[in-house]
């Protein structure tokens, strides 16, 4: 095959891979490539076989079927309830891991704490549920009137943890109600 | 079916947003947009129509409990193919545990798995031209591996060579090239038709 020859071959089968691509509509490809496939016989031949076999395969599929249809619909509920069950439980987890924090926050120091709710803890348990409208007030209220009953390092460390609780409780609820949305009417 | 102001059917990018916000019709959308193709492409795959019903059924189904989990970066197409592939290609694996194979010997003298299916679980029952329908279920049962799934993806799933070549994670070059190859088998075979 001479150089002519092979960039003829090379631009034939460049054309018949698009024709193959297009379902053999000629219109889909560019000026230069129409203009060859008019003059070349193996790729009209090509492109007119290509749209025969795109219609072949056009008529195999078979027809929609709306039971298919109907029956995904329907299983969708039960999916729906059980996806909402399933994503409420890192955010009751989270909640769980908050209510601890603010607990400890609260003024419960050492272990065994939470038995020794409310004895030990009511300045500071107290100090947070009064200051509920006031998150600064209530925060450096709770905190220094448990500092007074307890060591620091402790406090802080509680304090992490109350504060990681409510970061979680925001981030999983928001994912939450985005996957479990309630305004349908169930 | 939810459509743009324009009138224009929504992507289904959006339709995916829309459903992971609970809205189930946006989902039916999809589900109406895909399943002629899925169910066909999966009765190709197993071939029983009715079964390629179920497991069409199914891949939504699992779709949509996994919906939060989808990559946005990749098509919804290819994610639910991918999903429908893996149900008939699981399938396929049961049944061969469950039946007894009948062979042929094909030109080469190997031994080739003959499907045989009742009429009306055929894929293609549906087509008139029972020539047609036959000699098409044979060509398609004795391509290459390789070329047989790009073919059922391209012609029965309908993905474009772009999302063919996301399925397979192959190059679009090679994808184009395979697709070349098959139908030229194809337009060999099928000259009678042509």
């Amino acid at each position: 095959m001479n150089p002519e020859e092979a960039h003829v071959a090379s631009e034939c089968l460049a054309i018949q891979e698009a024709l193959s691509e297009h379902r053999g509509e000629v219109a889909r490809l560019n000026a230069a490539e129409r203009e060859h496939v008019e003059s070349c016989p193996g790729c009209s031949e090509v492109a007119a076989a290509e749209m025969a076999l795109g219609l072949i395969f056009r008529e195999a599929v078979a027809p929609a079927d709306s039971s298919v249809v109907d029956g995904v619909m329907t299983a969708l509920r039960p999916v729906r309830i059980r996806r909402r069950v399933v994503a409420f439980v890192p955010v009751a987890a989270s909640m769980v891991i908050a209510v601890v924090g603010a607990l400890l926050v609260g003024g419960v120091p050492g272990s065994g704490v939470l038995s020794l709710f409310p004895t030990w803890s009511t300045q500071g348990w107290s100090a947070l549920l009064g200051g509920v409208s006031d998150v600064y007030g209530a925060s450096s209220s709770g905190v220094a009137a448990a500092a007074a009953a307890m060591n620091p390092a402790f406090l802080a460390v509680a304090g992490v943890i109350g504060l990681v609780g409510l970061a979680a409780v925001v981030g999983t609820a928001r994912r939450w109600r985005k996957i479990s949305p309630w305004r349908k009417s169930d | 079916m939810p459509v743009t102001g324009r009138n224009e059917p929504l992507s289904d990018e959006k339709l995916v947003e829309l459903a992971l916000d609970g809205d189930e019709d946006a989902y039916g959308t999809l589900v109406r947009r895909y399943q002629r193709r899925l169910t066909a492409f999966l009765g190709q795959l197993v071939g029983d129509i009715e079964l390629a019903r179920e497991l069409s059924q199914e891949a939504f189904i699992r779709a949509w409990s996994a919906l939060e989990r989808f990559n946005p970066r990749y098509r919804f197409s290819t994610w639910l193919f991918r999903i429908a592939h893996n149900l008939g290609i699981d399938q396929l694996r049961r049944r061969r545990l469950q039946t007894v194979s009948l062979y042929r010997t094909d030109a080469d003298g190997g031994e080739v798995e003959v499907v045989v299916t009742a009429l009306d679980k055929d894929p293609l029952g549906h087509l008139e031209n029972r020539a047609l329908a036959e000699e098409l279920h044979q060509i398609i049962d004795d391509l290459r591996p390789e070329y047989r799934e790009l073919i059922l993806l391209r012609h029965f799933g309908g993905l474009s060579y772009q999302e063919i070549a996301e399925f397979k994670d192959m190059p679009l070059g090679t994808v184009k090239n395979k697709l070349f190859r098959a139908h030229s088998v194809l337009r060999k075979a099928l000259a009678d038709f042509l």
